[in-house]
């Protein structure tokens, strides 16, 4: 890029010392469309395509905003029009005009008339240039064809003045001047950056323009008098150039005229236009961060912070209200130029404050004189509150929130600010919605990763395995309801011949169960070896739970001694289902008495609770279960009940422990059609062989 | 979801009933449960728990009497349970209920047993 604006001035150069060299060569000469003078057309003509080239690179390096474009234009203008004014009290001989030809009486006459033109042809570069930025902008699709065409017809009036001697005037270049007029009128209405300029650049704008259509109306005037030497200096150079520099000023007085009248126009709307630009970029920040912030307080940060901006309030404030099952603390989020005591103070009166009647009506509710109106008027005087506006944040018609905003003077809002904040309250109100189902998620996926821990946790709390004997043949299975249940059965051994089981059903489900039964298991493993008496075991488990347990949970629970020498089983239940028992000749229910763990302390728990002692034969099936056996449901919304369980394990009481164990399972299946167990569900069976 | 009824009656003397319809388990047992709190914010604490409609009910339902019984007590009130069915009142007996409430055939006697009291 360097290297050709260097090749460009150069070029330029070489050209115009060229072209300078043959007007002093020819001095006296009229070339009259001889070879040379076509030569230095030519020359001229490439001489400033080179400068133009030139310049639109050093322009493009530098961009410029719309009002520096126009400052920089008066500049130029005004640049020219001094260096005119100097270079015309120069004392030079001039021109001797001759059948409309011009003869220089000097060499340098001829200097600088050559440094001149091209001063002037810069001039008209650069203007073109900059009008150019400001006639494109925001353009259509006609609009680059017509500056295109204007441009041509410029360049085609200047170039029919080639065919002419210096100070002739034909009617085609007549002609073609007036099509470019016109083509400069059309061009001159393309003032659409006018409106979009902020309203202190308006006011720059309206500077400039002012200069630029003096500058080049200046140049125009003085240009059409040609009295001096320099106009005949630039005729003299090239006519076309001349007309070119003329139809350029024309255009820029023009345009610059249009301009300053049309943004003298857009001057009492430009702040109303500003406030509409501010809303619009307010409410595109807002939807932007709507999708990134998820927190409640920042965005309400967001909110009071933008609504001071846009309508120019002293003190705004948020409140948001909780709906049911939302984790965040109600009231106020956020806010601004005005302490919660002031806040309150404004809120004051319940049922008839201006907070109650926006929640009942829904609606932006405005007071313009908040020391007058008759719902505020008891308000002790506030200085920060003048004027209130008060919007409801809408979602699926409830209110979820309110939005203050006020200001000092009277009447400070109007429609335009209740239409403001209305759009921007729907934005909140949204963004506020997003932000509290973004946390439900959150919490909805923390839950499920606390049940699926609590469930891996109660897995490990079962046995994996039940050991085996040589006289009892045990086995035991348990499926949760749930993703966890509150079903637990466990087994220790106690000495050589003693085997301790238990089994349980802790009240409740879920995280909370699972908790309950590790505490089991633990009192369970440690207290089974020093009590093994059940009796003595459940009333110590008792203490040990009480005073732990929530009093709305209790444990049922069975403990069960079994002498795997001799047979001998003692048993104590603690509120639990009574233990079914099938020998060769009865089959029944044993139920020792015994309240729940966990509801009662002391005495009243011991006194209720006894031993039950039990010789086990050979072939004698014991089976311990949940409720969610005897309480499963057919799809009649009948009970599975104690008769069928008693039944289908005295069917198969010749069977293992293990087939018994299937037998159940699968008639209670058969029973539930397949509905799925209805609870937690635990088996446990000991078989004497 | 099962459906569960709390419907609330007064008697003479100061003494309310509750009559339960339905199923009572975990899903339905804050219904009984804001039932027994409104009764104690209206210090109301001679209550009847009239068990003829009642299905069912889960540990989470047997749950919700542990709750109250000791401030009802506390205030020299009782909760006494009635008109259970066989089917019912087995629950509340495995737990060891009868040995902690009283649980009486039918509704009136429950009103006598407060009515001598008095």
């Amino acid at each position: 890029m360097r290297l050709r604006k260097i090749l460009l001035l150069t070029g330029a150069l070489i050209l115009s010392i060229v072209v300078f060299i043959l007007n002093a060569v020819t001095k006296n000469v009229d070339l009259d469309s001889s070879f040379l003078q076509h030569v230095r057309t030519v020359c001229i003509l490439f001489s400033f395509a080179a400068i133009y080239l030139y310049l639109n690179i050093v322009k493009k390096e530098k961009q410029r905003g719309i009002v520096q474009g126009i400052g920089a234009v008066s500049i130029v203008a005004g640049i020219f029009l001094a260096i005119y004014l100097i270079i015309s009290f120069l004392p030079l001989k001039g021109f001797e005009t001759r059948d409309l030809t011009l003869f220089p009486r000097d060499y340098q006459t001829i200097f600088f008339s050559s440094v001149f033109s091209i001063v002037a042809g810069i001039y008209a570069i650069v203007s073109l240039l900059y009008i150019r930025d400001l006639v494109l902008y925001k353009r259509k699709k006609t609009t680059l064809r017509n500056f295109v065409i204007l441009i041509g017809s410029i360049v085609t009036a200047s170039c029919s003045q080639l065919l002419n001697k210096p100070l002739e005037e034909s009617l085609v270049s007549g002609i073609f001047t007036g099509i470019a007029v016109l083509l400069i009128v059309t061009n001159s209405f393309r003032l659409a950056w006018i409106a979009y300029l902020p309203r202190k650049e308006k006011i720059y704008s309206l500077l400039y323009s002012l200069l630029s259509f003096f500058g080049f109306l200046v140049i125009l005037v003085v240009f059409s008098q040609e009295a001096g030497w320099a106009e005949k200096g630039i005729h003299y150079y090239s006519s076309a150039l001349y007309t070119f520099v003329q139809l350029t000023s024309i255009f820029g007085a023009v345009y610059f005229g249009m301009s300053f009248s049309s943004t003298l126009f857009h001057l009492p709307t430009a702040e109303a236009f500003d406030r509409k630009q501010t809303e619009i970029s307010s409410l595109h920040n807002l939807s932007r961060l709507i999708n990134q912030v998820f927190d409640l307080k920042d965005l309400a940060e967001t909110a009071t912070k933008m609504t001071t901006e846009v309508v120019q309030a002293t003190s705004v404030w948020l409140e948001i209200i909780p709906t049911e099952g939302s984790f965040h603390k109600s009231g106020l989020m956020s806010h601004r130029n005005i302490d919660e005591q002031e806040i309150e103070a404004v809120l004051a009166g319940d049922a008839q404050s201006v907070r109650a009647v926006v929640c009942d009506t829904k609606k932006v509710l405005m007071i313009d004189d908040v020391s007058s109106d008759k719902r505020t008027k008891h308000l002790p005087k506030m200085k920060k509150v003048g004027s209130l506006l008060i919007v409801p944040l809408l979602s699926h018609q409830q209110v979820i929130g309110i939005l203050y905003a006020t200001k000092e003077i009277d009447y400070g809002f109007d429609q335009d600010d209740v239409d403001i904040l209305s759009g921007f309250a729907d934005q909140v109100a949204i963004a506020i919605e997003n932000a509290r189902l973004i946390e439900k998620s959150f919490e909805k996926e923390r839950l499920q990763r606390e049940l699926m821990l609590a469930q891996e946790m109660q897995k490990r709390l079962l046995p994996q395995q039940l050991p085996v004997f040589e006289n009892v043949d045990m086995k035991a299975v348990s499926s949760p309801a749930l993703e966890v249940g509150g079903d637990y059965y466990d087994i220790v051994q106690i000495n050589k011949d003693l085997v301790g089981i238990v089994i349980g059903d802790v009240s409740g489900k879920g995280v909370g169960a699972a908790f309950y039964m590790a505490e089991v298991k633990g009192i369970f493993q440690s207290l089974a070896k020093i009590f093994p008496s059940p009796r003595e075991f459940m009333i110590k488990a008792n203490e040990a739970l009480v005073t732990s347990i929530d009093k709305r949970s209790f444990i049922s629970l069975i403990f069960a001694t079994i002498n795997i020498r001799t047979g001998e089983m003692i048993v104590a239940r603690a509120g639990h289902c009574p233990i079914l028992y099938i020998t060769s000749t009865t089959k029944e229910y044993i139920r020792p008495q015994g309240i729940g763990l966990g509801i009662k302390t002391g005495k009243i728990f011991n006194d209720t609770i006894e031993d039950k002692k039990i010789m086990m034969k050979s072939g004698d099936v014991c089976v311990f279960y949940t409720d969610g056996v005897t309480e499963s449901r057919s799809s009649t919304g009948e009970e599975f009940g104690y008769e069928r369980l008693l039944d289908v394990v005295a069917a198969h009481r010749h069977q293992s422990a293990e087939e018994i164990k299937e037998a159940i399972i699968q008639t209670v299946w058969n029973y539930t059609d397949a509905q799925g167990y209805h609870d937690d569900l635990t088996i446990y069976v000991v078989k004497w062989f | 979801m099962s459906d569960f009824k709390v419907t609330i009656r007064s008697r003479d003397n100061n003494i309310h009933v509750l009559e339960l319809k339905g199923y009572l388990d975990a899903h339905t047992t804050p219904v009984l449960e804001d039932s027994f709190q409104k009764m104690l914010i209206e210090k109301k604490f001679r209550l009847i728990v009239n068990c003829k409609e009642l299905t069912y009910i889960s540990s989470a339902g047997l749950g919700v009497f542990m709750a109250f019984i000791e401030d009802v007590r506390a205030n020299s009130g009782d909760i006494k349970l009635s008109d259970m069915s066989p089917k019912v009142f087995n629950i509340f007996d495995l737990l060891g209920f009868p040995m902690l409430y009283d649980i009486v055939t039918f509704e009136e006697e429950a009103a006598q047993k407060f009515e001598m009291k008095q």
